[in-house]
């Protein structure tokens, strides 16, 4: 029998204690991370109060299919791979709560051995208690396997394969070829982001977030950053680790097909690997239209009842997380103890003062008027990003352009949440919010001098910042 | 999507063969999954720490001119050539990182001068070396005393301005100056700026402490400038062509063809220029743009002709900016300036 990936409230409880021991075994002397914090921050609560257009039954119907277990075939879930990372949105998108990003326990690591993907070999990066991951190859490989520099892929290389599944018939692909990747230093790993909130975000007039990057176009940190745009209306896009996705709907689209393998209204055809899509093989014929319902995958309901049901899924998993509330800032327990409410204060304010406010601004921006919710209209976004991508650096480059985003650009990662997030920055490659400020610090990175005023200041004030940063 | 329990497989005999490099699939192959047959020469890495991937960035259409972001450290001397500043760094002072490429609204990291870990004073802190291309800021500003004064203006609630530290010229040069500080942080900054080529050049100290600030300012007299170097009127000239802004005008282009942006970035491209004495293209620096705009916009500047700009009767180079794709922000007007009227 196939399970479904780990349960959210499960991995609450594993992360109470784990996140804090990470803190504590890795933090350098001086300034502690005070590691997850476990009190509620309000996440996974809809934004939606007074209702008067009847969207909180479509947030709610969209919650319940993100946490939907997909299958191949023979399920009332079908579509699923024939490549995939997960088979569940909310496997994924599972800390704090559902929405959010990779929990503490990776479902990944058990996939093999679960029956989700058993022919398949779980590749060395995806661990027990790891970041739960989706994998890029900067480049393609040639044919005799050495890496083709001047040919940029980029492309997510799907970790796991329906292979072996009894809802799979005959279809057998090969992974990626993820040790030779790893040896030739040929792949990239992204984390999931945290999608409360976001409705607030995609409500956010371009004229706003031009407002905000003119507002700290001089400042005094060498920072200057850039929009990255869609290609199809030139408009400002902002979501994805570079800011790749004008549109909750299109991100969800998107992961749909390249996280799970499901062909949708938006993402119409089944992706093959982006070497399989190069060399114009494609996919076998038997791992197509593997639900036997033909393409694409998902898609409206006309039929169905209620009206959230005629929906898509991925028109539904939109709705979820427009209408996810934000998470709200809350205090900070460090060693056992509560940090006082003025030390958070006198960090916010050490936070601004060093130059983090400015690419990480508290609040870039009021939303413009929405015709979806009163909730989501004229609300300041306390998201502390300004959208922006910046150059990021040697040290954080990942050779991926995404839109008119270079391998080094990444966008303002938004710190709302930041204290209940355990895996940070783009890859997951920390749980150590010092580690984490550190990486900022590289050459070709518009923070270094930010870095360096982190730097200048004494421990206990570095501790200041910190606390406040786990406070959001 | 509708529920759909049992849908037939549809199975097909043939299958599409994998690269020759990848992994098998189960019961395909004897080859075990992830691995690659071992093979020397397909062990070569990506290099780690090189940007391989680049989106907008700067380049130009030849090596030999510099270019604004071209300084380096060599022997704790900083020297950019294109600007004229040869500038000793503060013993046991270092450029630990490179900066990021110039932005799309012209704005550059000349350096980032941090301790080196030698280093043993009491005090950290850091000296950040800008450039504001001031034919591309959208900053009401037209040169480094406006640039200045525009700060001081919109200081953010954070910080409080202080005394200014310098009075007088600064390696023989005047300079504009400003300072200001952070009650929470108990960081000083002190912003010296002056205008060379059209670019507002910012020497901007941070510490917290002041005596370190001032000593940085002393050692600043040791510095090189070129002879224009002034915070209201560094416009190029001497060993520099003469900068001029908006000189590609109707009036000055005698032909032009204008390049045809293929590709919708969405972006802007600045572009610097400098114009030899017969009036044709001779360099092209790109601030910021993608590799099919560098092509198309440097094949379309080959056609640009220009009349001669003459001085005291005789023709000189020119350098001038033009902003090709998006346009910019209109620059809002200063505090207690009205709007200007086109």
């Amino acid at each position: 029998m196939i399970k479904p990936a780990k349960i959210t409230s499960v991995l609450v409880v594993v992360l109470s204690l784990a996140g804090i021991t990470f803190a504590q075994k890795k933090d350098p002397p001086g300034a502690v991370d005070p590691g997850v914090q476990t009190a509620s921050r309000g996440t996974g609560a809809t934004i939606i109060v007074t209702d008067p257009n009847g969207y909180l039954s479509f947030f709610e119907n969209g919650l319940a299919r993100f946490q939907e277990v997909e299958t191949v075939s023979k399920s009332a879930n079908v579509g699923l791979g024939p490549r995939f990372n997960s088979n569940q949105c909310s496997s994924c998108h599972a800390f704090p709560a559902v929405g959010g990003t990779g929990a503490a326990v990776n479902p990944q690591f058990e996939f093999v051995s679960d029956g989700v993907a058993p022919d398949s070999t779980t590749p060395s990066f995806i661990t027990a208690n790891g970041p739960t991951r989706e994998a890029r190859f900067p480049f393609f490989f040639n044919s005799n396997g050495t890496v083709n520099t001047s040919a940029p892929n980029g492309g997510v290389e799907d970790l796991f394969t329906v292979s072996g599944r009894p809802d799979a018939g005959t279809c057998k692909l090969a992974q990626p070829p993820f040790a030779h990747a790893l040896a030739t230093n040929n792949v990239i790993f992204r984390i999931p982001t945290p999608t409360f909130g976001l409705g607030l975000v995609e409500n956010l007039d371009d004229s706003t977030l031009l407002k905000n990057q003119q507002s700290n176009l001089k400042n005094n940190f060498g920072i200057a950053g850039t929009f990255n745009h869609n290609g199809n209306d030139g408009t400002i896009s902002r979501f994805g680790w570079k800011a790749q996705n004008k549109s909750l709907q299109l991100f969800a689209g998107e992961a749909y097909n390249v996280e799970m393998g499901i062909t949708n209204e938006i993402f119409n055809n089944e992706r093959p690997l982006p070497e399989e899509d190069q060399l114009g093989t494609g996919l076998p014929a038997n791992c197509l239209n593997l639900g036997g319902i033909g393409y694409p995958e998902d898609e409206t309901n006309p039929l169905s009842s209620p009206n959230a049901a005629v929906l898509d899924d991925v028109s539904a998993f939109a709705n979820f997380m427009r209408f996810l509330a934000p998470p709200k800032p809350g205090s900070v327990v460090l060693n056992g103890t509560t940090v006082p409410a003025a030390t958070i204060a006198a960090g916010k304010a050490l936070f601004s003062a060093i130059g983090c406010a400015t690419c990480h601004n508290p609040t870039p921006g009021t939303t413009q008027a929405s015709d979806f919710d009163p909730e989501l209209s004229n609300q300041p976004v306390n998201a502390f990003s300004d959208i922006e991508i910046h150059h990021m650096g040697t040290g954080l480059a990942d050779n991926v352009s995404q839109g008119g985003a270079g391998g080094e650009q990444f966008r303002t990662a938004p710190l709302w949440g930041l204290g209940q997030r355990i895996f940070l920055l783009h890859d997951g490659r920390t749980t150590n919010l010092i580690t984490a400020i550190q990486a900022h610090a590289s050459s070709g990175s518009e923070a270094n001098t930010v870095i360096s005023n982190f730097n200048s200041l004494t421990a206990a004030e570095q501790q200041e910042v910190l606390d406040f940063l786990r406070s959001l | 999507m509708r529920s759909r329990f049992l849908c037939s497989v549809l199975v097909f005999a043939s299958s599409l063969g994998s690269p020759a490099w990848a992994q098998s699939a189960a019961g395909q192959s004897s080859t075990k999954n992830g691995d690659v047959p071992e093979n020397p020469s397909a062990m070569t890495k990506v290099p780690t720490g090189v940007i391989l991937v680049k989106g907008a960035w700067s380049s130009a259409s030849d090596s030999s001119t510099p270019v604004p972001e071209g300084g380096s450290v060599t022997d704790n001397v900083f020297t950019n050539t294109y600007f004229g500043i040869t500038y000793p760094l503060p013993k046991n002072w270092t450029e630990k990182y490179k900066g990021p490429p110039p932005s799309d609204s012209g704005s550059y990291v000349l350096a980032q001068i941090q301790p080196s870990d030698d280093y043993k004073g009491p005090s950290r802190g850091n000296i950040l070396i800008t450039a504001q291309d001031l034919f591309f800021t959208s900053l009401p500003t037209t040169n480094a005393v406006d640039l200045t004064a525009y700060e001081k203006e919109n200081l953010q609630s954070d910080y409080k301005l202080e005394p200014s530290p310098v009075a007088g010229k600064i390696a023989g040069r005047p300079f504009t100056s400003f300072a200001y500080w952070s009650p929470a942080a108990e960081l000083h900054w002190y912003v010296l700026a002056t205008e060379i080529r059209c670019h507002a050049v910012e020497f901007i100290l941070t510490s917290r402490d002041t005596k370190l600030l001032g000593s940085f300012v002393e050692d600043m007299n040791k510095m090189q400038l070129p002879a224009e170097a002034s915070p209201d009127k560094g416009e190029g000239g001497g060993a520099f062509p003469v900068c001029i802004k908006d000189y590609a005008n109707e009036e000055n282009l005698i032909a032009r063809v204008d390049p045809i942006l293929t590709d919708h970035r969405y972006t802007s491209v600045p572009v610097r220029i400098i114009i030899d004495k017969n009036g044709k293209v001779k360099h092209i620096h790109f601030l910021s743009a993608y590799p099919d705009q560098t092509k198309v916009i440097t094949d379309a500047l080959a056609e640009w002709k220009f009349k001669p700009y003459l001085k005291d009767g005789q023709p000189v180079e020119v350098e001038t900016g033009i902003l090709f794709g998006r346009p910019q922000i209109a620059p809002a007007p200063r505090k207690g300036q009205k709007p200007s009227v086109e």
